[in-house]
């Protein structure tokens, strides 16, 4: 019997053949057909397949054509994609390449602003550039060309992929200072897609709405779902995401998914009115906690659709858990939420004490996941891998550092973390990520950062103090912004004669969090940027 | 707010965030500033929020079309009608 392959593009590979006229991807003011499309990603996989050692091909490119051509390229080519972040200063980008050993990157014309001579230098052999432009190679033997320029023929269908190859690999914030690969399996997309299938229906009809970045894994979500039905792909760009509405009015979307901070954004302009979306038949909310007021606001905006609330680490495949926006709605009482929910059918899920053993029923807990979801762990981070991902009675579980609970009705609920690690507008950020380059940049190991202010248990931005450093706040901001992106730079910059400490002597975070709340630090600070 | 004034204040305001981003070299009214990737969401925040309070634009209008603010002939453009 032939093995199974588990190739991402095949289901894309599929439509190309059943479906080449309907459109699949409306992106930067074009439409592309799944023909069209199937052509190019088959001619760009032809120049990726033979060259394939590391089987990891970059993607320094997002909401573009280049990124998805080059997502579906490397799966089809039988590799694992890496989405490299647009945000990221030319250090952390020449780090990272310089770990990943890629075999090619795709670029977009974005990407290539950033293709500096060191980020070349650090590129692999083969980086590939949108038509038009044009880039000298850092060294020889490094090919830096045009992708509609590439002379190797075609590579006729997708590659055999096993369930354990690496499908792709997505960062999240880390920390160690630098970000962290979590790396899942082809395998595990397959049961994901599986799982997500019954209760999302897309059909060939659905124009479903992107507005995240390729480097976010709920674009894995979009894409793959998408292409299994035949549906369209309407990608947004940053500029449209701050306004959102009239981009889901023109594409007359049919499914909506996004951090639930584009519902505040909207609702603070005013733009959120009762019944301003007719298309919209589903619309899924993820990456931070959904407020009850918001879902609501969302749900009469939408009338002829339903909400979903849905909740995963990047670590378990995108997501596990769901709660649908009922009424009334299924709360989580002490923080005026929407509850995450009931796990998907092959995921368990566990509510454990800091021994890694069950607490007693109702009590609060670290969320703990296991399952087939369950992704392969950091890429090149053994002992980091290790201690997230652990054998609990044989079986291989992954730890959250996700606070929660389970109530008597099996459904569970999201209480915060359990660690430093904080959201910031949807963006996942490890605090000790961001005092790793604060105390360099400030030259005093006296540092700590918090997110402030909070809202529902979302933060709105970073704040950051210094004890015992020489130098200017502004500067200190100015030389992170150097080695960080910039939503991981803090608003503001307090210096302070000394840092709070708690009973174990460890800086305390929450006295600082009071600081800021009583107003102490208003005068001479400047008060913290908005943070989008 | 004068119209004359609200152009200098944006125009102002977008230069100041290009440089603080880091970007060299001179910019022409019809280069795309956030398509391109010169200025980020929150610069277009900023933007956003500076010509709410200017000149009054309607976010709240559901068929806003923020894809015409991209340039700052754009933006300009925008002013005029509203000033």
């Amino acid at each position: 019997m032939p093995e199974q392959d588990f190739n991402l593009a095949l289901p894309f590979a599929r439509q190309t053949v059943f479906s080449p006229e309907s459109v699949m991807l409306a992106v930067a003011g074009r439409e592309y057909t799944y023909g069209q499309l199937g052509q190019e990603v088959a001619h760009l996989a032809g120049a990726l397949a033979p060259r394939l050692q590391s089987r990891r091909v970059g993607i320094l490119a997002t909401r573009s054509l280049e990124a998805y051509v080059g997502i579906l390229a490397a799966c089809w080519a039988g590799a694992a994609y890496v989405p490299l972040n647009l945000k990221w200063p030319e250090e952390r980008l020449v780090a990272l390449l310089q770990g990943l050993e890629l075999d090619a990157l795709v670029v977009d014309e974005n990407g290539a602003a950033l293709l500096t001579p060191a980020v070349l230098e650090a590129a692999p052999d083969l980086v590939v550039l949108p038509a038009g432009l044009a880039k000298e190679a850092a060294r020889p033997g490094q090919s830096v060309i045009e992708r509609t320029a590439l002379e190797t023929a075609p590579l006729p269908g997708p590659a055999q992929v096993r369930a354990d190859a690496v499908g792709y690999i997505i960062f999240t914030s880390g920390t160690t200072g630098m970000p962290k690969g979590v790396m899942i399996s082809a395998g595990s997309l397959d049961h994901y897609i599986a799982q997500s299938r019954f209760w999302t229906r897309y059909t060939a009809d659905d124009r479903i709405g992107e507005a995240c970045d390729v480097t976010f894994d709920l674009t894995v979500h979009n894409l793959f779902l998408c292409v299994e039905a035949g549906a369209s792909l309407h990608v947004m760009s940053q500029l449209e995401l701050m306004a959102p509405a009239r981009f889901i009015r023109s594409h007359e979307l049919t499914v909506w998914m996004s951090v639930p901070t584009v519902i505040g954004l909207m609702r603070k302009s005013g733009a959120l009115k009762p019944g301003v979306f007719p298309s919209l038949r589903m619309s899924i909310f993820c990456g931070e906690p959904l407020p009850v007021g918001a879902a609501q606001a969302w749900a009469a905006a939408a009338p002829n659709g339903r909400v979903e609330n849905i909740y995963g680490p990047t670590e378990c495949t995108v997501v596990c858990m769901r709660q649908t926006l009922t009424e009334p709605p299924v709360v989580t009482p002490s923080r005026g939420i929407l509850a995450i929910g009931e796990p998907y059918p092959t995921m368990e899920v566990a509510i454990l004490d800091e021994k890694q053993q069950p607490v007693a029923p109702g009590m609060p807990g670290e969320i703990a996941l296991c399952g087939p979801q369950v992704g392969l762990g950091y890429f090149g981070q053994p002992e980091l891998t290790a201690d997230r991902f652990r054998l609990l009675d044989g079986r291989r579980w992954y730890l959250t550092g996700d606070l929660g609970s389970c109530d008597a009705d099996g459904v569970f609920h999201h209480l915060g973390r359990v660690d430093n690690q904080v959201k910031v507008k949807g963006n996942r950020i490890e605090l000790e990520e961001v005092d790793m380059h604060l105390r360099r940049a400030a030259g005093s190991e006296l540092v700590a950062t918090v997110a402030w202010p909070v809202a529902y248990g979302s933060a709105e931005g970073l704040v950051s103090f210094v004890a015992g450093s020489e130098r200017e706040p502004e500067a200190i901001r100015e030389a992170m912004l150097e080695s960080l992106p910039r939503y991981m730079v803090p608003g503001a910059v307090h210096p302070l004669e000394a840092l709070p400490q708690n009973v174990n002597g460890k800086v305390d975070r929450r006295a600082l969090v009071a600081m800021l709340d009583s107003g102490r630090m208003a005068e001479g600070a400047t008060a913290p940027e908005t943070v989008a | 707010m004068t119209k004359v004034s609200a152009v200098a204040i944006v125009r102002e305001t977008v230069l100041a965030m290009l440089a603080e981003r880091g970007h060299r070299g001179a910019i022409s009214d019809h280069d795309s500033l956030f398509f391109s990737g010169k200025l980020d969401s929150m610069a277009a925040t900023e933007v956003l929020m500076l010509l709410e309070r200017e000149i009054g634009i309607d976010l709240a209008d559901a068929d806003f079309d923020i894809t015409q603010l991209d340039t700052l002939a754009q933006i300009e453009a925008l002013i005029g009608e509203h000033a």
